[in-house]
């Protein structure tokens, strides 16, 4: 029984993070980001191919985060800067749909399509603590979601950024009139996102084989996080990610049978009785 | 002039085949091209049309393929009957599927009918007579009147009628009451409303002929590669699908023709090495042309029509 939840919380921490990604893009920019979980693919892939080049684990993670940040801050400044100026809400979403082709092209040229085997992050048989079947890659995993999650936090409340972001995504208009530098903060929203997807990647990669297109499922599962939190609350992506991950678990538990479509069959119902989610707000919801 | 334009079409179309009949795999390939036109066709409706979106459009073509395959296998129905059989319960699914999607708006909708899509392949795959993972081999070639369409070369008049089908048809519907509606639904919602469209109707009837279309596609897909395996209608498809009419020009007949075959001949003849990077130059492709032609590349066409016009009345 805890086992499950335990199990559940970590599966639902990888859903927590990339949801919260596109949380971030979808409250303040309101593009709908389906490239979320392929940048998170790809940014594995970079991982993999420096811990192929004998880097130690720890540097990985960094370097990919901080690539991660980069290539975010580099697509906002680039390309989403300019989108945004010519196209709808919906030319957008079609925008991140033409990265995922490119992004999934590009991985599948450099590296094949052949599914490679990542590393896990620790070794070790699974420790137990009161009758309770601890993965050491979930513990792992876990606590790397609770401490970014924290970091998170941290800079969306009490950091002059953080606030600036949180305002524009209440009010657009109001936070242009206040004089806020919404630029800027488009960059670090991206970029923000993009390191977190990184994360999720790495987090991931070893409980998959790492292939172009292993993440769409973490993606899908994401996409039903964000909308059982409400889709505009991070705090609700979060524990949006963490419910579904212990949902989830529990399903495939007792009833095996509909444990695929399950989370599937969950978001429409979601969609259709409470749009808005469990965090929501009622009049945010954006057409 | 303008009115041998589709005829002289129609009789190059029908001559293609017979000139490069000594190359069956170029015949193949333009057969699934025009599989991917009919099937983007309803996409162009749903999106082009009635601006909707759907990230769920491969799994209609599923259901119609693997309707009339093993309609044909197992119980041996002639092709016709199974035919219809599976473009019927694709309408069906259309319905089921649409009426509670629709009410949903924009990110929503795509995330409703991407989570739908998904779903519909799942239970595909589950049920033990569509072969499962290992899909469903050896399907019949097309039956009608007695006449087998075994070589690709017969398959590519069946399937260009199938085509001519969806054009005449979506031609008519943007011309008729509901697809004017439509538009102007697309344009704007309130607006439409307010002199009295009912636009969940026009909704609902926009994403069952779409249904339909990707039905047919289905069907016609399942019998002339006598092979299916869901893998093959997952997100990717429907994703490209998008691709394919948003390149070749959202609500325009031809421009989703076009797209198809750029599709289908880029991503054939680049060779094995590189045909990942088929789904990068779509990719960069979809980009320019959100950004640069919002007709997509038809839009071009236009252009050129539009000067020659110019000047055919200039002189």
């Amino acid at each position: 029984m805890w086992t499950l939840i335990f199990r559940g919380l970590a599966t639902g921490s990888i859903y927590s993070l990339t949801a919260m990604g596109i949380v971030l893009v979808l409250s303040t920019t309101n593009v709908m980001n389906f490239a979320q979980g392929d940048m998170g693919m790809f940014l594995a892939f970079i991982a993999f191919a420096l811990l192929m080049r004998h880097v130690s684990y720890p540097i990985a993670i960094i370097a990919v985060v901080l690539i991660g940040l980069l290539l975010g801050a580099l697509l906002e400044r680039g390309l989403m800067s300019k989108v945004r100026k010519t196209t709808s809400h919906l030319g957008m979403l079609i925008v991140t749909l033409a990265l995922t082709m490119i992004l999934e092209g590009l991985a599948g040229y450099f590296f094949g399509t052949t599914p490679l085997l990542f590393p896990p992050l620790v070794q070790g048989a699974p420790l137990q603590f009161l009758g309770i079947i601890l993965d050491r890659q979930d513990l792992v995993s876990l606590a790397i979601a609770g401490v970014v999650v924290l970091i998170l936090f941290i800079v969306l409340y009490r950091t002059k950024i953080g606030i600036a972001s949180r305002s524009l995504a209440e009010d657009e208009y109001a936070a242009r009139l206040l004089g806020i530098p919404i630029k800027n903060i488009y960059i670090f929203i991206w970029a923000a996102s993009f390191g977190l997807a990184g994360l999720a990647g790495i987090m991931v990669a070893p409980k998959l084989s790492l292939e172009p297109s292993f993440m769409i499922v973490i993606q899908l599962k994401a996409f039903i996080a964000a909308v059982l939190g409400g889709m505009n609350s991070v705090v609700g992506a979060v524990v949006g990610g963490l419910l579904l991950g212990v949902l989830e678990n529990f399903v495939a538990y007792y009833i095996p049978q509909i444990k695929d479509s399950f989370s599937l069959i969950l978001v429409v119902a979601v969609l259709l009785v409470l749009p808005e989610g469990i965090f929501g707000k009622r009049a945010a919801r954006r057409a | 002039m303008k009115k041998f334009t589709p005829i002289l079409l129609l009789v190059l179309a029908l001559l293609i085949p017979v000139i490069f009949r000594q190359k069956p795999s170029l015949v193949y390939y333009l057969n699934l091209s025009m599989i991917y036109a009919i099937s983007a066709q309803g996409l162009n409706l749903l999106m082009g049309i009635g601006g909707q979106i759907s990230l769920g459009h491969a799994a209609f073509m599923a259901i119609g393929g693997y309707t009339s395959a093993v309609l044909v296998m197992v119980l041996h129905v002639p092709f016709i009957v199974a035919l219809i059989a599976g473009v019927g319960l694709s309408c069906l699914f259309g319905l089921i599927i649409g009426f509670p999607a629709l009410r949903l708006k924009g990110f929503y909708l795509a995330i409703a009918t991407l989570a739908m899509g998904t779903v519909v392949t799942d239970i595909i795959k589950r049920i033990a007579i569509t072969g499962g993972d290992y899909g469903l081999r050896n399907i019949p070639a097309p039956r009608l009147f007695g006449f087998t369409f075994g070589s690709s070369l017969s398959q590519f008049y069946l399937i260009l009628a199938g085509l001519l089908l969806a054009i005449v048809v979506t031609r008519n519907f943007i011309r008729s009451k509901s697809g004017i509606a439509l538009q102007a639904m697309r344009d704007s919602e309130t607006g439409a409303q307010a002199v009295g469209i009912n636009t969940s109707n026009y909704k609902l009837l926009a994403f069952i002929l779409a249904s339909a279309f990707a039905g047919l596609a289905g069907v016609l897909y399942g019998h002339s590669v006598s092979y299916l395996n869901t893998t093959n209608f997952g997100l990717d498809l429907s994703i490209n699908l998008l691709a394919i009419t948003i390149i070749g020009g959202m609500g325009t007949v031809w421009g989703v023709v076009l797209g198809s075959f750029l599709w289908v001949f880029v991503r054939n003849l680049m060779g094995s090495g590189l045909e990942m990077l088929t789904g990068v130059l779509f990719g960069v492709i979809l980009l320019l042309v959100v950004l640069f032609l919002p007709r997509g590349l038809s839009e071009i066409g236009f252009r050129i029509a539009g000067r020659f016009k110019g000047k055919n009345e200039s002189s």
